[in-house]
């Protein structure tokens, strides 16, 4: 059985950020034509390459944690069963999300849920926490006040249609572009952006209400009024 | 005049997936300052910028969702393991019923050959025991003339026939 290249598991392991998205993509070509012909280091090697990109997608979606870890194992099995039929016309990268993106909505539908739904008001506690860190206009230091911010605005989301809160969370969150947005969703391109910048209005009126609401932007409102 | 939402702003619809690049920082030299000079004299899309400006800087407090831990490649590999044995395991049970129809109609086949063969052993050396009757009829028939001492006439004829059981 042949093995992964060294240099390959190396750059994988430490996946600079500044890594060349062309050679990366070669590489990805190489380890799966090596996955193709039955070398399992090599998926291996592709999971551990594409594993981050695949929890941010499914949690992005499914905004479950608890169900993430399950349907991202799920996304690779069936890209690993699925991967001699895998012609490399397209990217590895895409043809994977696209398997998580369709992995997502078959388990929604066979659990029969929707993607976890909060109720959309905030308490007044929430409101003055998403005030404080807005002000602060940096990311809250710690993960357990990370994740108090991220499930206030999990709850602000909430209120939009699925669409718009998928392509803000995949896009702001989760950090993919605009091009990978449109690959993974079946969207021309121009009608991402178009989406997303509609989207970015919603979520914004959303805020200013729950904010408008508790009294908290009376003042600057009307100021970005006469402004 | 200024047309809001509730409570922002909508761009002009031209310049929407624009305002998006610009965001993004993605815009084109020669579109960007087609698109400055617009919203200087545009509210509507000057207003939707900030607002969407607002909404980056509001969803990236969050930061990315919790990865995977470092086991997660190994368990994952582990379950191709465990779901590869149980498809072989699943391939040949489909098999299965093939097979042992095919090893049945092999003991089948077997035993009406050997049947056949035997029977058609038997009756070879029915056939041959047959034969050598007749062989023995053959040689004591009553109508044959003796070749020795042929009947000189008719009456002798008669005379010969009348001395075998046939006669009486």
């Amino acid at each position: 059985m042949a093995d992964v290249p060294n240099n390959m598991a190396a750059s994988a392991q430490a996946l600079p950020l500044s890594l060349d998205r062309k050679r990366k993509k070669e590489e990805d070509r190489e380890l799966v034509r090596l996955s193709q012909n039955g070398t399992e280091a090599a998926f291996e090697e592709l999971v551990r390459r594409h594993q981050q990109r695949v929890f941010a997608l499914v949690g992005g979606i499914l905004r479950r944690p608890e169900d993430v870890e399950d349907v991202a194992q799920q996304v690779f099995l069936k890209a690993y069963l699925g991967i001699k039929r895998f012609d490399q016309r397209a990217a590895f990268s895409t043809w994977l999300y696209k398997i998580a993106v369709n992995e997502c909505w078959d388990y929604l539908r066979k659990k029969k849920v929707r993607p976890l739904v909060y109720e959309a008001d905030l308490s007044e506690e929430q409101v003055s926490r998403l005030d404080g860190i807005v002000s602060a206009d940096r990311p809250p230091e710690g993960p357990g006040a990370r994740a108090e911010t991220r499930e206030v605005l999990d709850r602000m989301l909430a209120a939009l249609p699925e669409q718009d809160r998928q392509l803000l969370v995949l896009k702001e969150m989760e950090g993919f572009s605009v091009q990978e947005l449109a690959e993974i969703l079946d969207l021309n391109v121009n009608t991402v952006k178009v989406r997303l910048f509609r989207a970015r209005g919603r979520i914004m009126d959303v805020y200013r209400r729950r904010m408008d609401s508790s009294g908290k932007l009376a003042g600057s409102r009307s100021t970005q009024r006469k402004g | 005049m200024v047309t809001e939402t509730e409570f922002g702003y909508t761009a002009c619809p031209k310049y929407e997936a624009l305002l998006e690049d610009y965001l993004d920082g993605a815009l084109e030299l020669t579109d960007a300052k087609s698109a400055e000079q617009h919203w200087r004299n545009c509210a509507n899309c000057r207003g939707a910028l900030e607002q969407a400006a607002s909404s980056v800087r509001l969803l990236r407090l969050a930061g990315p969702s919790v990865g995977p831990g470092p086991a997660f490649a190994r368990t994952v590999m582990t379950r191709i393991r465990a779901a590869e044995q149980e498809r072989s395991s699943e391939r040949a049970g489909f098999w299965q019923p093939l097979v042992s129809l095919g090893w049945r109609f092999a003991a089948t086949a077997t035993l009406v050959l050997g049947a056949l063969v035997s029977y058609d052993a038997g009756w070879g050396r029915h056939a041959q025991r047959n034969l050598a009757t007749a062989r023995l009829i053959g040689t004591s028939d009553i109508f044959a003339p003796d070749p020795a001492n042929p009947p000189a006439d008719r009456d002798e004829v008669l005379m010969m026939v009348a001395e075998t059981n046939h006669g009486k």
